[in-house]
Formats: C-alpha cells, structure tokens, sequence
C-alpha cells in the first residue's frame, strides 16, 4: 500500500468513524434532552436478561421460529466477523505503529498472528460470514415472498389504501439494509477467493468458503494476473462500503444494532404491571411534547426494527381498533428525528402526531411489550400520554362520567358503599368484617364481584369454598374502594393515588390479617406491585393458587372428577403481567376437567378488551370485539364444553361474546371457582350452619312482615286522619272588586349596580313571624307580609373588584343508592347513606361561566356552595376546573333546608362579592327544586332567567339568552346584567377536573362562612316526614333474552292487534 | 282573606295545559281552604285566554292586558303580587314549568311567603295545608307543611293533578295594574320553533324510546330501523337529545313532549328521571328494559325486565 493509499484509506475511515460517532452523540444529545427515567432499570437484571436473550434468541425465535434463525445468522455472524474485524484492526495499528514509529516495545513483537490460532480464526470468520450470508438471504426471501402482514406498512386498520412516504422510505431502507450487507459479505468472499487464486496456502481448507470460491473461480479460467487487479480493485472497493456501511449504522434503521443492545439492558422490572409515578413537580400532567418523554422511552424509539410482533398480537388492531404498536412507536421515532427530543412549534404531539383514538384504544395487556424483542415498553408510553389526554379532558363521555362516579362513591358501579356487602345475604353463613375481627386472610373482593350480579355468584361460591376449606378469612365490607388499577391505566394518575391511600387506609385501620385474596386479577396486580410503593403490604395471592392449595392438601376433596373438556383463558393481569399460568392449570387438572389450550395461550394470551379502562368505553359498532374474537378461537378447538375463566371482567365480557358471537350452544362461560364447587360437591348447607341460617331467615321474615304492615297501617292512618280533619266547608268568599287591589308598597329597583340595595329597600313591612305557632290558615294577613331580606354575614368582605367577576353556586348534591335508613327524627336520609357529587346543572353553570371568562380574556369566577365540610370536595374540583376562588356557607341548621333560605345565605355574599353575573343549574340533582335562583334573584332585585341554554354576552351591558320550553321550543329574549341566570344541562360539555389538578387547587382560597345569621326562622317550608312512597312495581320477565322478546312481542301484538 | 289564587300560563296566546291541571288542583282542595278559586290570565287579548280556563270550580278570573302574549317573569311576578295584595289569596298556585320556574320563588322571596316547587300531591292535615313533592332523585318523598305563613306559593308539577271536565261558569273581571316601570326590562326577540320534522310524539299511540344505556350514537340506527319493524314511533330520553344524537322532537319528557295519546310505550335503556316519567309515566301499557333491577323506570312500567338490550333487539328483530 502507497503512502498516498494510506492517507486516503485513513481519510475515509476517520471520515467514517467520525460520521459514525457523530451519528452516536446525536442520539446521545437528543436523549439528554428527554425527561428523567423514573422507573428505576435494574441494570444487573438487564445484564442478565440481555445476555440470556441474545445467546437463546429467545425473543426472536418465540412465533417465528424462521426468522429466529435468519438473524441468528446474521446476528452470530456479524458478532464472530466484528471480533474478526476488530482483532485485524488491532493487527493493522500494531503494524503501523512499529513501521512508522520503529518502537521496539516487546508488547508489539508478541506473535500469535500464526499457527493453529490463525487457521482456527480463519474457519471461524469463514463461517460466520457463511452465516451471516445465509441469515441475510433467508430474510430476503422472507421479506420477498412471505407476504407477512406484520411486514406491511400499509395501515389497513386506519383505513390507508396506499402506502405513506414514510412508509415508501422504510420500504426502501429494509432492502438497502439488507443489499449494501449481502453486497459487502460478498466481496468479502471474493477478496478471500481471488487471494487464495494468487497465493494456494496450505492451509486453504480453513477458509472452506474462501477455497470454494477460489476453485470456482479457477474453474472459470482466473489467472493470477486477473486475480491480482481484481483484489486490488476490490480491496478499496469492499473497504470503502464496509466504511460506509459502518458510517452509517446510527443514522437509520441499523442503529438497532447499538440501540437495541441499550433497549434490553434498560428494560424495567415489571414495566407495565408497575407503572412510573407521575412526577407532581412535572409542568405537564403524563406526557404532552416530545420532551416529557424519558430518554429512555426515546431509546426504545431508536431501538425498533420494524419487525411488527407487537402488530400482529395487539388485540386492538387485531380487531381494527386504530391502534398497532408498531407504527405508534414509528411514529414517534419519525417524529423524534427531525425534533431531536425539543418540541417542534405548531406540532401537537397528541393529535398531529398520535390521535388520541390510538390512545384509547390500548387494551393495557402487555402483548407488545412481551413479544417485542427489543426490549420496547409500549404501554407505560401510552399511559403517561393519556395522564395528559385525561388532563385535557379529551375522552370518552362515558369514561369521564365513570371516572366522576369512582371519585364520587369509590366504585365504577356508582352505588353507595354499604351496597359492596350485598353479595353475601344469600350465604348461611356470617363472613368476618375485617375491621371488627383479626382473620388470617384478608379478600380484598374487588368492584365487578361486589356489584356484577353474575359474578356475586361467583363470589358467593368462592367464600363459601375458603369456608368448607377452613381458610379464616374477612373482607372490608363498604370500607373497601375500587382498587384503582384501571383507574391508572386510564391514566387517571391523581384518583389512582387517592384510592391507594383510601386502601391503604382501610388496610391499616383493620384488624391483623396476614396475607390478601383476591378474586381480580386487575387488584391483584396493583396490589401486589404497585401498592407497595405507598405502603405496606401483606403478601396478597390470587384465588387460583389458593384454590389449587386447598385442593393439593386435600381441605377441599373431589368428590365428583368433573370429565369436562375445558379450555382456559389467562387473564393479561394474571399471566403476562405476573406470570400466573399454572396455579388455574393445576386447579382443573385436580377437579377431572381436561384442558384443550386455544392457539393464544400464557403469555400469548389474547385479551378480552377491557383491559386499561376499555370496559368503561364503548365500542363502537361494526367493530369485531377482541371479546368475540377470542369466542371463534375457542369454538374452532371443537367439542368444548366450558370456556373457563378466572376474572370477572373476564367472566363479563365472555358471557356477553359467546352469545354475541353465535357459539352460544357450543359451550358455557365459568368461573373456575364454580367447577371447583361442582367437583367437591360443595353443600351450601352444612348442619353447623343450619341454626344461624334459621336466626337470619327468621329476622329477614320479620322484617319484611313489619315493612309490609307498617306501609299498609301508615296508608289507612292517613286516609282516616284525612277524612278527620277534613272538617266542615268553609263558606266561599265573595270576588274580590277590582278597585280594592292595592298597590304594592314597594317596586322592584333593577338594574341597579348594587344588588343589595333593592331586596333592602323592599323590606319595609313588618317582620312578624310567629313560627310554628300559628296555625297557616288563621294567619292569613297579606298586610304582615315578611319579604325574605338579603343575608348578612358579618365580617366578609370580597377582594377587591379588579375585573369581570362571575359568581357560580353549586351544589354538593346527595346521590341516594338503593338502600338507606331515614333519620331518627323521620325528616331526612341517614347521612352515612348518602353519596355526594358535583350537580350536573351546576357544572354547565360552571362551564359557562369559564366560557365567557375566556371569551372575555380576563376575569375571575368565584363559586359559592352551601354545605358541610365534606362539600369542600365539590369545591376542590370546581376550583380545579377554573374556579378562582370559593365561599363555603354553613351551619346545622342549614342541613336539607328549603330553597328560599338557601338563596338567602347566597345573598349575603353575592351582595359582597358584587359580581356582573350569577350562574346557577336549573335544578340540583337531589331536590330539584328548581327554585334556588329565582328566589336568589328576587332577593337580590335583580332580573332571572330560567332554563337558559344559551348566553350570549360580550362581558358588559345586554345579554341575549335562550332559554327552553316545553316541547323543544326555545324562547330567544333579552336582558340587562346583572342577573341571575339558571342554566340548563346540554348548553355545553363541561370540561374535566384530574385529581391532579383538584390536588394542585388546594392552593386556590376557600373560605368558609358561618352560617348562623341567616337562620331567622322562615324559610319556605317545614319537612313533616319523609318516607319511601309504596311503588306497584313492574311484572318482570323472566328467561332469556329470546323468550323475554316473544313475550315482549306477544304483548305488542295484543296491544296493536298486529 | 282566603282563596286560592292561579295563574294561568299561555305560551304566544295559547293557553297551556298545565293551566286547566292547577285549576284541577285548586278544585281538590277548595272547600278546606275557603274563599274562592281565581284564575288569572295575563296576556294581550286576555278575554280569549279566559274561556279557556273558564273550567269548573272556577269562581272568578282575572285578566290582565299586557302589550304582548310574550312571558316576562318580572312582569308576572309583580302582576301576581299586585293582585294578591287585593284578593289576599292563602294559596298561589303555578305551573312547575320553563316559565312558573321562573317567576313562582321569586313570588314567595317577595312576600316572605310559605313555597314548595314540583308538588304532586296537596292535602289538608286540620287548617294547615300539605304538599307532597320527591327528594333524593325521586327515590323518597316528603310531606311539607307551612305553619305559621300566611300565604303558600306552590308550582305544582304538571301531567299529575287531574283538570275539571266541566266548563264553569267563573265571572270574568278586567283587572288594571301598573307594571310600566318593568315594561322593557327584558326584551323579547323570537321564538324558535323546533326544527321541523316528522315525528309528533304528543299524537303517537304506539312509541319505543331509547336511552343512554344504549352506549354509542351508531347503535341508534338499529333501535329506529327495531321502532320502525314493530310501527312503533321512535322517541329518546332527554341524554341522547343532549348528546345532539336526535332533534328534540324525537324527546319524551318534562323539556321535551308529553305522549299525550300513547297506550303502549317500550322503553329501552332508559334508566327513568322524573324528567322522563313526566312524558310517559301515564301510559296505559308501559315495558322497560333496564339492567339495573332498582331503576326508576320500573317504578311506572306494567312490565320489566332486566335482560341486555342489545340482545333482546337482536331477538325481537327475527320476531318481526
């Protein structure tokens, strides 16, 4: 080699390693700018799980054995030959270093370069570049003739018919890759054949390849002359591409070759059944631009070979969803390219760059993430995006009212809390309440098998197999919540925190227990992992493995070997998630069932769809449901007799598909506690039971007859007091003459820019009022009328006036469940019965008020609620939604009062505050008295309007609303501020209020007032007694749902003589 | 100084039903009370307006002319309290409608007056006057009493009391008062008639409704192809017309139309707010289909059922 090659040959690799390094501090700096990594990787299980992956292949080889071995080849190929290379590299500088240097160290002169090491490393590059050949060319004709769908980039899902640019590029970087590769390996091969063509060593048959190569090209009549200029040609040529080859490795689809490396030994612990903390610091709730992704989330973008595993598995995009794990990564990386990890101006990574459809489609099974053989953690991204999407509001209207619920009652069902223990009145015996009584084990039963009727009977099975099985167990009773999990995968961060501590709480507050049950493979998971980051916790177990315990030590004995063909179904959470695929395994082998595994099994499990909050969103129709996809793959195993399950959304989801999907008659849907109970013939009964059964029987007995004849005896009381006190007629008056009617003392002072002043002026008649004394219709003097004055509270003043200033009241309504005692006086509910919520009204009141303060550019909205402590909760989260600042009225005597005296207790601040408008709902959800604000607006003597369902108002002067009339008219007016407007619900879609940010309002003031002053003894009416009215309830039909229809049909055919 | 006094509502000249329905009530209670049963209509020509609630039981009626038929609650309100302040009335009956709503607590804050809105039921326990209305979304209900007030300003709620059959033979008296510091207070620009469409839900004898429990706005073409196979018109409760997935036409209830003629109502999915009941609950035949066993709606249906809808839909369609 000349001096002048040398420079050049140096030029091109300096050039090379410098377009390669470059490439590498590229990626380096973009990752620096992504946000911090929060899920600590466990580096020393990274190291294991990276090494053991690669040596086994195991990833790669899991479902597509074919491809498993091409890049084997290609991958132990490449390794020998970048040891080959290396070691050469090492041999060149050692032989330039004492050529150019004449440096006479001995370390230069150690000689190893020859005898068996050189022909043993000479096999070995042989063959590994063999291999790496065979690989390339296996992947060639996979790629050429195969026709996977998961190697097409045509998004059919999305409904694309042609091919993106992008996609177009890609295309074309898979065969480049794989080309310029292939082109390389071969001139390798030809620098070895013509080299063995000019010199014939001895030690030829080292190289078998090479010789090969060198035999066919004597055959074909090379000289050595030719020889000769082909290796020099070559040389330069095969160098220069393997320079390029190498230069280029960071800057496209090869990068995976350092990426991935980086992938795997990053990989979390248990990435999605222990999802990362939101950090409460963080500007953006989850992830909002490019740059709240961690660097290591941006490392997995880099890290993905397009392989499109993750594709073919997602249950979502199997079924059509718009969701593939593949592209959403490939988007992101395509994104993260040009924006090298800073936000791109005009650029909305959620919406221009992933829709938030693909967001809500995610099932959160882990299917990607299992089968991705790079180490991708897909679903932690998809959460932390929909933190953000939830902070946006932007979902699904029944998902947001599921949300509110939770938050309301502490359950996705929304019932009231003492319902949770409904379950177990049909069991003869008594379950243990935890926080009364130490047990051995705690079940924490989980929302779906406390309310879902179906799975009650699920639950009711399984305490009564831990009974006959001696496990000393309890439950929390009302005192458990929903255990969050999918409230997180929702990406419902704040509420997920709150319902850890409302948990972790009750588990604190109960009596010893050494271990949890559950029954949910969904609390299971986020007990077992992720509750241990706010607490501690027992060991928790699923039921399976304590089913599989009792009937392994003989507690529970098979008295009847069940003989069913089964099939079973691993819950995501229990299998995937935790790796639970044996426990439900062993159970049916122990109770005689024999199990047919579907096509999808363990970790390849396909996901009923309700996974990740999915069961809080409808799908749409049209759309095959995972549910029903999964129906076909266990009716194609034939003669099926039970599609068993051990999760009750699972349960759910299934009863509905096999019917939906038309396997109804193939096979049943059972939980597997219910074959556990027929193989050990389990007796409801036991004769140890039998006397409490017979004390409760007689107690529910009692209590219905005294129910029933208390009802009856209140009706005949009443109708006899009725005709009692009915009393003689009284004579009728005579008409009263027009000229008699006076005028009224006082008229109404509007418009006015102080609302106190009018209600003031008006209070000129005496105020007598002769409370409960008198009787009503003795009384009857209109002359001692008392008007209902403005309130007054002492001592509160409002901040200064600096803007535009709404003030909006709301109601911290009760929500009643189904069951509920009244008080001891007989005049209201119990309040341990009540539920409480945002009113619905008052929420539009509230939307409307923040629409017209944005539409304004300034201004404040304050809120005014009348209520107890625990109505602060509605106030966080008005405050939350945008609220400024709020006022909390209250005192006992305030509890459940009639409108009027409600309005006045308003007053007494809307007259301090001195807003340009008030927002009310048209009614509160509880009363609907539907009278608050007319009543405020009176007082006040400023105008109302009612029903309004449209404002329009530019902030001073006019308004011009519309409020709605019966039968769908709407009546269009106009009308001077300030006013009190009552809003109807429908005007607007009122935004949603994370707990995250209803934990960040606790910053915004409240104050609270005391009532006590605005208690003057009037008020519209005195509550005599509240009861349950005696309802005739409908005739239920019972059966199935094609015999309720032909009952259905016969009554419409009667009915319409059709 | 007793009577009952009410007020009568028309909506552009015409008088509404809940009208002749307070009149109805009055009538129930009249003879306990004492004093006569007055009516007042307030409108541009009011004489009409007084046939219309000329009903028996009816002693007098009162009109009031104004410069137009269109309803300003300011005007109302003081036309009420000046009038009573003459005939000193013991009970002011109003319709718990868009409009009484609007005007009735606005009524007992000026007089200091007993008051209960949405009332169902009136009673007499001795002198003092009971009124019934729900609490708690309809799931119990109270008994109010209003010792002490000389006066009880009431919006009953409407579709509930039972209006008198006969024509009455009440004497009609031009009454003048000075409301001219209100006029143009509110001014009125229009009324916008529902979009027009085909469906009358008022004239239907046969309607099947949907409500949120049907999910998704794309299964609602299926439910309307269901209504159509058995002949039945379609309605909805008030969410789907909030969801701006069917034009109000199409609403049964309070805001959107009473089924005034309807003998047989299929309610699907509809869970039963009083909102609702309103438009149906007085249905002869009434089948509900709810997966809630405890929802209202079950309450007022002739026949229940708690199976999943969708099902039952795929049922009924091969049964028709």
């Amino acid at each position: 080699m000349s001096y002048k090659e040398e420079i050049f040959l140096g030029a091109v690799a300096l050039t090379a390693i410098a377009l390669f390094l470059w490439g590498i501090g590229r990626h380096f700096i973009k990752y620096r700018r992504g946000s911090a990594h929060i899920s600590a990787s466990n580096i020393t299980l990274g190291i294991k799980r990276m090494v053991t992956d690669l040596l086994t292949h195991r990833t790669l080889m899991k479902r597509d054995r074919y491809a498993g071995y091409a890049h084997a080849g290609i991958f132990f190929g490449f390794g020998i030959v970048s040891l080959g290379v290396a070691v050469l590299l090492l041999e060149i500088i050692r032989f330039l270093i004492i050529v150019h240097f004449d440096v006479a160290h001995p370390v230069f002169y150690m000689r190893f370069w020859e005898g068996n090491f050189y022909l043993i490393f000479s096999l070995g590059m042989d063959l590994g570049h063999l291999a790496l050949i065979m690989g390339i060319l296996m992947m060639m004709w996979r790629r050429a003739t195969f026709r996977l769908s998961k190697l097409n980039y045509l998004r059919a899902y999305q409904g694309e018919t042609e091919l993106r640019k992008s996609a177009k590029v890609w295309r074309i970087e898979d065969w480049i890759f794989l080309s310029v590769f292939l082109l390389i390996e071969f001139q390798g091969f030809t620098q070895e054949g013509v080299r063995l063509v000019i010199y014939r060593p001895e030690w030829a048959m080292w190289s078998p390849v090479g010789l090969f190569v060198a035999e066919t090209f004597k055959a074909f009549g090379m000289s050595k002359e030719t020889a000769v200029v082909i290796r020099d040609a070559n040389w330069w040529m095969h160098s220069v591409l393997a320079l390029a080859f190498t230069a280029a490795i960071p800057w496209y689809k090869a990068k995976h070759i350092i990426a991935a490396l980086g992938s795997l030994l990053m990989r979390v612990e248990k990435p999605l059944a222990r999802l990362p903390r939101e950090d409460e610091n963080s500007v953006n709730a989850g992830v909002a631009r490019i740059s709240d992704f961690s660097w290591k989330d941006m490392l997995n973008f880099d890290a993905c070979t397009r392989c499109g595993r993750c594709h073919d598995v997602c249950p979502a995009r199997t079924t059509g969803f718009p969701l593939s794990p593949r592209d959403l990564i490939l988007d992101l990386r395509v994104h993260n390219d040009n924006a090298q990890g800073v936000p791109q101006n005009g650029i909305e990574l959620i919406g221009d760059v992933i829709n938030a459809e693909t967001l809500w489609a995610c099932r959160t099974c882990g299917a990607c993430q299992e089968i991705c053989p790079v180490g991708i953690e897909h679903p932690p991204m998809i959460v932390k995006m929909r933190r953000q999407l939830v902070d946006r509001g932007n979902m699904d209207p029944l998902l947001q009212g599921t949300l509110d619920t939770i938050a309301s009652t502490g359950n996705s069902f929304g019932e009231n809390s003492r319902k949770r223990s409904t379950w177990k009145r049909e069991l003869v015996f008594e379950v243990k309440d935890i926080r009364k009584n130490a047990a051995e084990s705690m079940w924490f039963v989980g929302d779906y098998a406390s309310f879902d009727p179906r799975n009650q009977k699920v639950s009711r099975v399984f305490a009564s197999l831990m009974k006959a099985g001696g496990v000393d167990f309890a439950v929390l009773h009302e005192g458990e919540r929903n255990s969050g999990n999918d409230v997180r995968r929702v990406g419902e961060e704040g509420m997920y925190e709150t319902l850890v501590e409302e948990n972790l709480e009750a588990f604190s507050g109960a009596q010893n227990f050494n271990r949890i049950i559950t029954t949910d493979p969904h609390s299971y998971n986020t007990i077992k992992n992720e509750y241990p980051e706010f607490g501690k916790i027992p060991p928790v177990e699923f039921y399976c493995s304590v089913l599989a315990e009792m009937l392994k030590s003989g507690k529970l004995k098979v008295t009847k070997k069940l003989n069913k063909r089964v099939t079973f179904h691993d819950p995501c959470h229990l299998g995937r998630l935790n790796g639970g695929y044996d426990p439900p395994r062993e159970v049916l082998e122990a109770i005689g069932c024999s199990i047919a595994e579907m096509p999808r099994n363990r970790n390849n499990s396909f996901c009923c769809g309700a996974g990740g909050g999915r069961i809080w969103i409808p799908d749409p129709p049209g759309i095959e449901k995972p549910s029903v996809n999964r129906m076909h793959e266990a009716s194609s195993l034939g003669g099926i007799d039970v599609f068993v399950t051990c999760c009750p959304k699972d349960l759910t989801m299934f009863e509905d598909a096999r019917k939906t999907s038309g396997h109804e008659s193939e096979f049943v849907v059972q939980d597997i506690a219910e074959l556990v109970a027929e193989a050990v013939e389990l007796k409801t009964l036991t004769l140890k039971d039998l006397p409490s059964i017979a004390e409760r029987l007689t107690d529910a007995i009692a209590t219905r007859i005294a129910e029933a004849v208390a009802t009856r005896l209140d009706k005949v009381l009443d109708a006899k007091m009725a005709t009692l006190n009915a009393g003689p007629a009284v004579a009728v008056a005579p008409p009263v003459a027009t000229e008699s009617v006076a005028q009224v003392s006082e008229t109404p002072v509007l418009g006015t820019s102080d609302p106190g002043h009018a209600a003031e002026a008006a209070s000129e008649p005496a105020i007598t009022h002769a409370v409960e004394a008198l009787p009503a219709l003795n009384a009857m003097d209109w002359d001692n009328l008392a008007p209902v004055t403005v309130g007054d509270i002492a001592g509160y003043s409002a901040p200064e006036k600096t803007g535009l200033r709404i003030l909006v009241t709301v109601k911290h309504v009760a929500k009643l469940g189904d069951e509920y005692e009244f008080t001891a006086d007989g005049l209201d509910i119990a309040e341990e019965f009540l539920d409480h919520e945002l009113n619905e009204w008052d929420d539009a009141a509230l939307e409307q008020a923040l629409l017209l303060i944005e539409a304004n550019g300034s201004g404040e909205v304050v809120v005014v609620s009348v209520g107890p402590e625990i109505a602060e909760k509605t106030l966080r989260k008005v405050l939350a939604k945008g609220a400024g600042r709020a006022v909390r009225i209250w005192d006992e005597r305030l509890r459940n009062v009639d409108p009027v005296t409600i309005a006045r207790s308003i007053s007494a601040v809307v007259k301090a505050e001195a807003p340009d408008l008030v927002l009310s709902g048209t009614q509160s959800a509880d009363h609907a008295h539907g009278s608050t604000s007319t009543a405020l607006a009176r007082i006040l003597g400023i105008p109302h309007g009612s029903v309004i369902s449209l404002v329009d108002w530019d902030g001073q002067g006019d308004m011009t609303l519309t409020r709605e009339l019966e039968g769908g008219k709407r009546h269009v007016f106009k009308m001077p501020t300030p006013a009190v407007l009552a809003m109807q619900t429908g005007a607007n879609t009122p935004r949603y209020a994370t707990m995250r940010m209803i934990k960040q309002a606790k910053k915004k003031p409240l104050e609270v007032l005391d009532g006590a002053s605005l208690i003057d003894g009037g008020g519209g009416y005195r509550v005599r007694r509240m009861y349950t009215p005696v309802q005739e309830k409908a005739t239920m039909l019972e059966g199935s749902a094609e015999e309720v229809a032909e009952q259905i049909a016969a009554i419409i055919r009667e009915k319409k003589g059709k | 100084m007793a009577g009952i006094l009410i007020v009568a509502e028309q909506l552009d000249g015409t008088v509404q039903d809940i009208s002749a329905e307070l009149i109805g009530a009055a009538v129930s209670i009249k003879e306990q009370i004492g004093g006569p049963v007055q009516v007042l209509v307030i409108g541009q020509v009011p004489a009409d307006l007084a046939k219309a609630v000329n009903l028996e039981g009816v002693d007098e009626i009162l009109t009031i002319e104004t410069a137009s038929d269109h309803f300003d609650p300011l005007i109302y309100e003081e036309v009420v309290c000046q009038v009573g302040f003459g005939s000193k009335p013991s009970v002011v009956l109003i319709g718990h409608t868009a409009s009484g709503m609007a005007y009735g607590a606005a009524i007992a804050a000026r007089l200091g007056s007993g008051f209960a809105s949405d009332v169902f039921g009136l009673g007499m326990d001795g002198d003092e006057l009971i009124a019934t209305r729900s609490a708690y979304s309809n799931k119990v209900e109270m008994e109010l009493g209003f010792s002490g007030k000389a006066v009880v300003v009431l919006t009953l709620r409407g579709a509930t009391f039972t209006p008198p059959k006969e024509l009455g033979n009440g004497v009609v008296t031009a009454v003048e008062v000075d409301i001219s510091m209100l006029v143009g207070v509110l001014s009125h620009v229009e009324y916008q008639d529902a979009p027009p469409s085909d469906i009358d839900i008022s004239k239907a004898d046969f309607i099947l409704s949907v409500g949120r429990g049907i999910q998704v706005k794309d299964n609602l073409t299926r439910f309307a192809e269901l209504a159509d196979k058995v002949g039945a018109t379609f309605g909805c409760s008030r969410p789907i017309v909030d969801n701006g997935w069917l034009p109000v036409q199409h609403q049964v209830g309070q805001s959107g139309n009473v089924a005034s003629n309807c003998q047989l109502y299929f309610a699907l999915g509809i869970s039963g707010a009083v909102q609702h009941l309103f438009g149906m609950k007085h249905i002869d035949t009434i089948i509900a289909v709810n997966t809630d066993p405890e929802a209202p709606i079950f309450n007022v249906a002739t026949y229940g059922t708690t199976v999943d809808l969708f099902e039952l839909t795929d049922a009924l369609e091969q049964l028709f």
